[in-house]
Formats: C-alpha cells, structure tokens, sequence
C-alpha cells in the first residue's frame, strides 16, 4: 500500500510538472526535462499484448516499471521480479497468510501450508502475464479440482 | 494418470545396473580454476535443499565454516516438504520406552532382505549407528515427533517415528529456520548448480551456478533445454556437498535406465527431481551404483496425481491393518507389509494391461488407529470411500461380496491365530485389528515412482569415490538420494530420511 501511494504521489507531482514542462518546451516531438521513468521507456503494443496485466493490477493503473523497477530501459530484457515487488504492496508472507486463513481448511492455506509454512516463492503459483497455476495440485490434484481446499488461483 | 498398463513389471524383477561409462578425469570434466572471477567465496557449499542438504548444512555451519546451499527450485526442501515424515532410528529412545528389543544387526538384517542382498553393509552400520545422533539434530532444529513408534513392511520390529504434522516438512521446516538463523549460513534458492570448477590437481573448488533460474515444468527436460538465469562463480574452500536428491522425474533419464518406465508413469517426486548434479558427479568421475534400482512406492492410488491423500491413508491403515484384494479374484495376492519391490511387483501383475487396480480394505478399527486427518483428507478427496457394510463396498468396486465376505473372514482368523499362511504377513504384529467394524473403507491401489534407488558411490565419510582411482575425488562429498548402494535393490519406507540426515551429517562433519 505503501508504494501505492508513493506512486500516487509521484503521479499528481510529476503530471503537473510534466504538463508544465511540455508548455516551456513548446513541443510535441522534445523530451521534456523532468519525466518519470516509464514514460522514457516505450513499451510496444506488442509487448503489451505478449505481457498482459492482470485485471486487478492493470485497474489500479500500474505502470510496467512499478514492479520492473530498475531495470533498465529497455523491456525487452526485463526479467521476472523477485518477490520484494509483490510483497511491497501485499504487505508480507506472514500477513497475508493470517488474512487468508479462511482458506486454511485441513491445514492447507496454501500461504501458510503444512509442507512449506511461509516459505513458498509467490511465483510458484502467481503468475502476472501468464495464467496462474496452484502448485498444491501437483500432488493434491483431487482435493483442488473438488474446490475442497481452494479456488482459482488469482 | 499413471501409465501402469505395461506388459510386465513382473518381468522388470531384478534390472540390471546401469552402468554408464563416463572415465573422464576430474580436470577434464569442469571448470578450470585458472581464469575464474569468483562471485563470493564460501567454505562449503552445499546442491540441494532437502533433509541431506540441511543436516550437512547445519552440522558444517555449526562447525564454524561459511556455508551455501543452493537450490534450482524455487521452492526450498525438495521432496522432504512433501514426503511421510517417517524416520527409522534403531536403539532409539521411543523404542526403550515401548519396550522393542532392535540391534544394527536386526537393522542390516531386515534392509538386506529388501535390498536384494546388493546393500553396501558399512554404510547401513553408519546408519544403525548415528540414527540417534541424526534424531537429537533434528530435535536440536525443534522437529517434533507423534507419540508412538509405527510399524513398518518389511521392518521386523517398530522403529519408525513419525512426524508430528504426518510430513516431512515437520522436520525440515525447523530446520530451514535453524539453518537460516546461523550467522554464516546462506541459501539461494531459483538457483542452479550446473558444473565443478576444479584447480590443477583435480580437486573440487567451487561451482558454476544461474541465479534467478526459474524451473519450467511446462518443458520436458528443463535441464536440457533451459538456459536461463545468470552465471555466477562461488567458492568452496573445503569442498562441494552434493544432497540434490534422486532422478525420479527425469523422463530421459529413467528410461534409459529401465525402457518399461514410459514418460507418462506418475511418481511421487517433486518436479525438479532429475539427474543432472549426478552426471557432473559422474564427469567427475563418481562411480555409478545400482543405478537401474529405481523404486515403486507401492501405496499410492490411481485416482490422483503423485504421493495425493490416499498413499498415507494405504501405509498407515489399509497395509497395515487390513487387506489387499484383486477384483477378479476376490483374493488377496501379497503380503500387505513385504517389501516396496515385493509389493509392485506383486500389484503390477494384478493390473496387468487392463488396469485392475487392486482394492485396499481396512475397518473402523483400523481408522482408529491412524491420525485422524489422514482419514479426513483421504475421504474428502474422494481417494478413499467409506461404506456402511461389506455388500455396499464390495458392489462399489464391482467385487463379489460373499467371496469378499470369506476372504476377510479367512483374514480375521489369522489375525486371531497370529499368522498368516497364505500371503506370510506378520499379523502377530498388527495388534489384534481385524476386519469387522462399520464403517468399512476401501481405495483403489497402485505403485507410483517413489525413490532412485541407484546413485554416486560414497564411502562411510560421505566422500565421493572415483571409478578412476578408487579413491575419494578430494572436496567432494554427498549424501541422500543422490548415493546408491547403501540399500541395495529396494529400500524399505522410512530407510531413506536417516540415510539423508545422518550421512548429510556424516559429511558436514567430514568436510
């Protein structure tokens, strides 16, 4: 939440800013002094559709960069981001398995599981622009397919 | 679904061992030390995540050295997350208590039976012998155990301690927290070791590794085909451990070993169980074991993916204190507590091609038995069902319930009498359960891959022996699945958890 509102913050004084500078710079074509890092980086339309969003984060408006945050310009070599990212808005492991405990039916909050405690990778089951999978299924196939424990991971 | 429906695993019996000729030196096999820009330096870095990684980990960390472990899966502890939690200890402190009389002898008695007679005896004798020391250290990390001792197939006593949350990850999570709070104990996880780096003389000195490696386990052969992650160079003054685990996932690999195993046969193994550390170690020069011996558990059940709900449910009630039955008989056809590989092998043969899975049978009375959940989450998953009477479970699973009806009665009867003519199961030790109180519960059976029984040749040290010298390939040691030998053809359950911990102790103590 934290960064959220960092960003909103830095949104409502960069925009202005930014407004100002296009003005005093008087055209379309220059790069205005003052500018946040994704609009420097042009992220193609076919990146975009390659590398979606997913539904929650893109109504929040996310840029590409909030979780891809330096590294570098050019998105072609971006790589996945480490887990630091999401847990810069989501708070922590440990948070959101007492948020999720609700699901924790038989001892299988899958943040907060019997086989890995607090210790899994969000990624071992998030994915942000591909479909997210549930790694319990790999070996709890019956009980996930059943909605006993769990529904579509987001 | 598993693909069981192979002609013959009856035919599979013995297999001989695949022994792969790879005499390469040491020094021709990696990365020369010379021209090498380190990344960091450790003393002891450590491939795996698991109960070998962790108690050399502990043990070496403890012992004052600068360790690392890496791990390629993203996920740390490998299959010891999501393993029984069963723990065999001989002499053990429970076993004083519940009065079992049991000896290292006993021990190498009953594991040589189901290994075959193949066992590599000395390092079964480390074993029996530091199976107590293994138990403190773990207990040590805040591992906690269920208050009585199982019994085991094939064991001729009770030995086993099981984990007190019924998984393995009862013992690892404490002690990937134990390890994570030392001062100079580090792991990276997502990280990949991929080659040795040697100096001049042969000796292993550090390891090439990718960072942010991220397993696909959409690819076929993630190992061959990915190439992502960053290379990095790290250290190892006093030398590499090599705790990776088993090959049971590697498709490629297993097959080659034994051509029945197709691609789509289910195992119970995590996804990144494959056997790429242990062909480093054989470039390295690691003589090969018993690599062929590639182990059915024969407890899991066909109706769901990997080791699932049932296969505990089928260790620690239907084998134990009920009955297996083939459908077109009606008969039982093993000894429900011999041996892994008497057991697939027996199961196989009633499945034959046409997928007759056997039916596993126990009563209330066993089900009070067990912990309750393992009860609970079977019967919720729908693996295993529960009926009112013998005629609603026998109509369920198309049997003929009064030959069904005579066959439990046969059963009970060698119960009550203490010994089981027919199939050999030592009923004296089932506690007297026999198959007569409602409800009654039943779920289809059959042996998915469990354990490479087959691996790199270590000595009692934990060091790795070379095919070229006969002696240890000096700064490299390993421990766990990764070794063979040590129990020969088959091993029994709850055999490879002490095998892990002690020589992953065995070797932090070494190195």
């Amino acid at each position: 939440m934290k960064k959220v509102l960092r960003f909103i913050g830095v949104f409502l004084f960069v925009v202005p800013l930014l407004y100002i500078s296009v003005k005093a710079y008087g055209g379309d074509n220059q790069s205005p002094p003052t500018i946040t890092k994704q609009e420097e980086i042009k992220i193609s339309p076919e990146l975009h559709k390659k590398f979606p969003m997913k539904s929650m984060h893109a109504k929040l408006s996310l840029s590409c960069v909030f979780c891809h945050e330096g590294q570098g310009n050019n998105p072609e070599e971006w790589e996945y981001v480490e887990e630091d990212a999401c847990l810069s808005c989501h708070k922590t492991k440990k948070y959101l398995a007492e948020r999720l405990a609700f699901m924790d039916t038989l001892k299988a909050n899958p943040h907060n599981s019997i086989h890995d405690g607090t210790n899994l990778s969000c990624d071992e089951c998030h994915n942000e622009h591909k479909p997210s999978i549930n790694m319990c299924s790999e070996c709890h196939q019956k009980e996930i397919k059943e909605n006993i424990w769990m529904r579509k991971v987001p | 679904m598993a693909d069981i429906t192979r002609r013959s695993f009856v035919k599979m019996g013995a297999v001989g061992a695949g022994m792969i000729a790879l005499g390469s030196t040491a020094a021709n096999a990696a990365v020369s030390e010379k021209g090498v820009k380190y990344d960091g330096e450790y003393d002891v870095i450590i491939i795996g995540s698991g109960y070998a990684a962790l108690s050399a980990g502990i043990t070496a960390a403890e012992k004052g050295n600068k360790v690392l472990m890496v791990e390629k899966m993203g996920r740390i502890g490998g299959n010891s997350v999501i393993n029984g939690g069963l723990l065999a200890v001989v002499n053990s402190p429970k076993q004083k208590s519940e009065g079992v009389n049991d000896s290292a002898e006993r021990y190498i008695a009953d594991s040589m039976k189901a290994g075959k007679s193949i066992n590599h005896i000395e390092n079964l004798q480390v074993i029996a012998e530091r199976g107590n020391d293994a138990l403190k250290l773990v207990q040590k990390c805040g591992a906690k155990f269920y208050d009585k001792l199982s019994h085991l197939g094939g064991h001729s006593v009770p030995r086993t301690y099981l984990s007190a949350n019924g998984s393995g990850s009862g013992i690892v999570l404490p002690m990937i927290s134990y390890f994570k709070k030392l001062p100079n104990g580090t792991i990276k996880n997502k990280t990949k070791f991929d080659e040795f780096v040697t100096d001049d003389s042969g000796r292993v000195v550090g390891v090439s590794v990718r960072e942010k490696y991220k397993f696909d386990k959409k690819a076929k052969d993630d190992h061959r085909e990915n190439t992502g992650g960053k290379r990095k160079y790290y250290k190892a003054k006093k030398g590499v451990i090599l705790a990776s685990g088993g090959f049971c996932r590697d498709t490629f690999f297993r097959k080659i070993q034994d051509p029945r195993i197709s691609d789509s046969i289910d195992s119970t193994n995590q996804p990144g169980a494959t056997a790429e550390v242990m062909m480093q170690a054989f470039k390295a020069g690691a003589v090969p074991v018993h690599i062929g011996r590639i182990q059915f558990g024969p407890w899991a059940c066909p109706d769901e993916k990997g080791f699932g709900a049932a296969s505990n449910f089928n260790i620690n009630a239907t084998f134990r204190y009920g009955i297996s039955v083939d459908p077109k008989t009606n008969k039982r056809y093993m000894n429900e507590l011999a041996d892994r590989l008497t057991r697939a092998t027996a199961m196989f043969k009633v499945i034959g091609d046409e997928k007759n899975f056997p039916i596993n049978i126990c009563d209330q009375g066993a089900v009070d038995k067990i912990i309750p959940e393992i009860a609970e989450k079977s019967l919720k998953a729908g693996v295993v069902k529960k009926f009112d009477t013998i005629d609603a479970l026998a109509a369920e699973y198309k049997l003929d319930a009064a030959a069904l009806k005579k066959e439990i009665a046969a059963y009970n009867g060698y119960v009550k009498a203490g010994k089981d003519p027919e199939q050999g199961k030592p009923v004296d030790k089932t506690e007297g359960v026999q198959i007569v109180k409602a409800p009654f519960y039943a779920t289809r059976g059959v042996p998915k891959l469990h354990h490479t029984m087959g691996g790199i040749k270590i000595n009692t040290k934990a060091q790795v022996i070379s095919s070229e010298t006969e002696l240890p390939i000096p700064g490299l040691y390993a421990a766990g699945e990764i070794t063979g030998g040590t129990h020969g053809a088959s091993r029994l359950g709850s055999c490879s958890i002490p095998d892990c911990l002690v020589f992953g102790m065995v070797a932090g103590e070494n190195i």
